[in-house]
């Protein structure tokens, strides 16, 4: 434990400490900002700091990572754009609550839920991390296959009132999902020789267009043209009640292991972790009828959920040598053009660089706390107060911009449009939503992985249940599938009775 | 004349006296890397970038463009103007490999070959209860149990898998290929016992070579891998023919001007042999590897018609 003192005071330097809150602030920033996300900002700034310091590059990481899971919050709450894709299902009830007129509240709740994920999973990856990941190796394809499923078994949750509608949203995800070149044979789907459909529509760009560009239109069908006052605002800070808090503890607990767990595995991810959050929030509450009506539950759920699984995604990079996500592989290549050799043996290469960088995880999420709430949170909810005419087009200047930088083509700014006229018609025709990016995340998972399981058992289908740990899975699928039901009905009798 | 067109005039023949190159580079280049960002390829070109701007002078900005193999990033590269200020990063795959199976828009010709940069070998390794531990007998051990090993691979069709099938060609070997996402997710799945056999870059596997927990018979270049002392080179098991290799290039847009290829393909050599690009090349088992122009040019259509043949054979191509 000495080189945790020893990467402290690495980290406790002026330079480190003016990356993180730099970083941290300009991460909420990009979350907060449509079609900006963390990994596109961080692949653009990484390169810059090679030749620095490793531990101020690693400090500008955090803190850009964890303030942007916060971040995508803001747009969530106020005006029902998540603002990065983790962020979806902080919409189901920030928005309601800002509705309501709790927006600050809903904004606190937030702010709170990412820090206590954060750090949660700080603390996860500095101790129990290098234990875990190697249990991590027992999930092959088959285990991934039932993972997949398990999180579209989550879209039960989401189809609200109509479930016929909610499945066509996933099935759309899904065809969507098949889109560009199939991995295990090669062969190019739905393409229709267009080069720009090889490597498939980019789920930020359809996120942006889907998410962002119905409610804008919403916007400005209102034809605002005064906007809200200072004081029509309410973000006056508003205490938690006594006990409030305390009712989120069991929330809070429940999202952040739902977040390390899924960070952990190598290719899930903060959306799914948000999802299967929210979900488990649901199943558990007395009250499972409130949620998606602003229950400050869900909006904990979710933002909990989203960054638990950043430091904890960072498990198998630093412990086994394996990138979960894009951010992680990133970091292992900016620790091998400093000379370091990502593998098990990392850790004891440099214990005070890879040390150093855990607790900078562990201090921007603390940041969260003093920079989400106080100063960003004022600053950009000062947005809603602009007149829809002025919101309007600076949302959709900025949704192009962040569409235009992620690969540089124009082809996804119409791809973003035809993805909103889409959402437009398909929110007023109460189809949701989330379950079709849901489909999207989810679809070509399950697809690659369950052909990759019969590849291995030489097409024998029945290895997808006989494994130890795919069973399981299989039937913790089957569990969250018939939960709802069995609660549905237990409270059906319960209700005869009386 | 007007006095506008007297200054259009005056302009235009003064930019045409100069010659266009004399200070090439004015402005920063865009560096196309046809890859995702934190991979081998990235890594290389982006730390390759930092002492190119150094020695031209100019800034260098990437764009990652993946998706495809690389075929997303080629085909939106060749449409690029060729005045030397868009270049293309990428490793032989997309260009040599990818074109195998896919159909895509671009061909050799669609480039400008400037400079090859380094290279490094595939591997095949083993965990340690594997019953042979050298070349000689891994391949054995293969050829003797048709279709009961499995090996993890980069995609199917791609130069790994190639790499991989040109040896177990040549030696009758039928083993069962299962494509993964990229060397780490190969690497995930080889340590948990979920395939066989690791096939892949070297840099990923060698921690865990060096832990003991895996072992690597061979390689797929014709000499010994001076990063792993155990594995045989095809030339030991007199195969060198059917070497495969990773190599990484720097091309242009075609039709490129020969005095501005020329300068940018001195500039890369000075810059790969710098000690400090050596040094971490060396870390990822890399070595310099320059071969500048129209040999570049002639690299890359032997290695597209050696690989043509196998794809073809293992009913791969398109």
């Amino acid at each position: 434990m000495e080189f945790y003192t020893q990467a402290l005071s690495k980290v406790l330097t002026v330079w480190p400490i003016v990356a993180m809150i730099g970083a941290t602030l300009l991460g909420v920033f990009i979350g907060a900002l449509p079609g900006l996300n963390p990994v596109m900002a961080i692949a653009l700034l990484l390169p810059l700091t090679y030749s620095m310091d490793p531990l101020v590059a690693l400090a500008m990481v955090s803190g850009i990572y964890n303030g942007s899971m916060y971040g995508g919050a803001i747009p969530a709450i106020l005006l029902r754009i998540p603002g990065t894709p983790a962020s979806i299902a902080t919409t189901f009830d920030g928005f309601p609550m800002a509705d309501k007129g709790e927006a600050a509240k809903a904004l606190k709740i937030a702010c709170w839920s990412s820090a206590v994920g954060g750090i949660a999973s700080a603390i996860a990856l500095m101790t129990v991390g290098p234990l875990l990941a190697r249990v991590t190796l027992f999930f092959g394809p088959a285990e991934y296959f039932w993972i997949a499923i398990f999180g579209m078994a989550s879209v039960g949750v989401m189809v609200g009132s109509d479930p016929a509608k909610g499945v066509m949203a996933a099935v759309l995800g899904l065809l969507i999902g098949t889109i560009g070149i199939d991995n295990l044979s090669g062969q190019a789907r739905y393409t229709f020789d267009q080069t720009w459909l090889l490597g498939g529509l980019d789920l930020i760009v359809v996120l942006v267009g889907l998410y962002a560009l119905p409610p804008v239109l919403q916007l400005a069908e209102k034809c605002d043209l005064k906007g809200l006052s200072a004081a029509q605002l309410k973000l006056t800070n508003v205490p938690f009640k006594p006990g409030e808090r305390r009712k989120l503890i069991p929330t809070w607990l429940r999202s952040s292991g739902i977040g390390i767990s899924v960070g952990i595995l190598p290719g899930a991810g903060g959306n799914i972790a948000a999802f299967l959050s929210y979900n488990a929030a649901k199943n558990a509450s007395d009250d499972p009828e409130s949620f998606g009506k602003g229950n400050p539950q869900g909006v904990a759920a979710a933002e909990c959920g989203n960054n638990a699984d950043n430091a904890a995604s960072m498990i198998p990079a630093l412990s086994l040598g394996i990138p979960g996500n894009v951010v992680a592989a990133l970091v292992l290549s900016a620790l091998t053009i400093h000379g370091l050799q990502p593998g098990p043996q990392l850790f004891h290469q440099n214990p005070v660089l890879v040390g150093g960088f855990m607790m900078e995880m562990l201090i921007t999420s603390l940041l969260i706390f003093l920079l989400g709430g106080a100063v960003a949170t004022r600053v950009f909810a000062q947005f809603q107060r602009l007149p829809g005419v002025l919101l309007v087009p600076s949302i959709l200047i900025l949704m192009c911009v962040g569409v235009y930088v992620i690969n540089g083509r124009p082809v996804d700014l119409w791809v973003m449009l035809l993805a909103g006229i889409a959402g437009y018609f398909l929110e007023k025709l109460n189809v949701p939503l989330a379950p079709i990016i849901l489909g999207m995340i989810l679809g070509p998972m399950a697809e690659q992985s369950v052909r990759r399981a019969l590849l291995i058992s030489r097409g024998d289908a029945t290895e997808l249940l006989t494994r130890p740990l795919s069973a399981a899975l299989a039937i913790a699928t089957l569990l969250i599938i018939t939960w709802p039901i069995v609660k549905a009905m237990r409270n059906k009798r319960a209700g005869a009775e009386i | 004349m007007t006095i506008q067109k007297t200054m259009i005039y005056a302009l235009t023949s003064v930019a045409l006296a100069t010659p266009i190159f004399a200070e090439y580079p004015e402005r920063a280049i865009e560096l196309t890397i046809p890859a995702g960002a934190g991979g081998g390829t990235d890594t290389s070109a982006r730390k390759l970038a930092i002492l190119l701007e150094e020695a031209l002078g100019t800034s260098i900005a990437v764009l990652n463009v993946g998706g495809g193999g690389g075929s997303v990033g080629a085909s939106q590269f060749m449409q690029a103007k060729p005045d030397g200020y868009s270049l293309f990063a990428t490793w032989n795959s997309p260009l040599t490999t990818v074109p195998q199976v896919q159909n895509v828009a671009y061909s050799l010709d669609s480039f400008t070959p400037i400079a090859s940069t380094s290279e490094t070998a595939y591997t095949l390794c083993i965990k340690t209860d594997f019953p042979a531990t050298d070349g000689a007998g891994f391949l054995a051990e293969l050829e003797a149990n048709p279709g009961k090993y499995t090996y993890g691979n980069d995609g199917i069709g791609g130069t790994m898998q190639l790499a991989a099938e040109r040896i177990f060609q040549a030696k009758g070997i039928d083993a069962v290929p299962i494509p993964f996402g990229g060397a780490g997710e190969t690497l995930q799945n080889f340590l948990g016992g979920h395939v066989d056999i690791y096939g892949g870059s070297i840099s990923t596997v060698l921690p865990y070579v060096e832990s003991g927990e895996a072992a690597c018979p061979i390689v797929t270049s014709a000499a010994d891998v001076a990063a792993l002392p155990n594995a045989s080179g095809l030339d030991a098991l007199g195969m060198g023919d059917k070497e495969t290799l990773l190599w990484r290039a720097i091309l242009g847009p075609k039709d490129m001007d020969p005095a501005i290829v020329a300068k940018l393909a001195d500039v890369i050599e000075s810059s790969v042999n710098d000690p400090s690009y050596v040094e971490f090349l060396a870390t990822k088992g890399e070595v310099p590897n320059i071969v500048k122009g129209d040999d570049l040019g002639a690299r890359l259509q032997a290695e597209f018609d050696g690989l043509a043949e196998v794809s073809k054979s293992l009913g791969l191509s398109n």
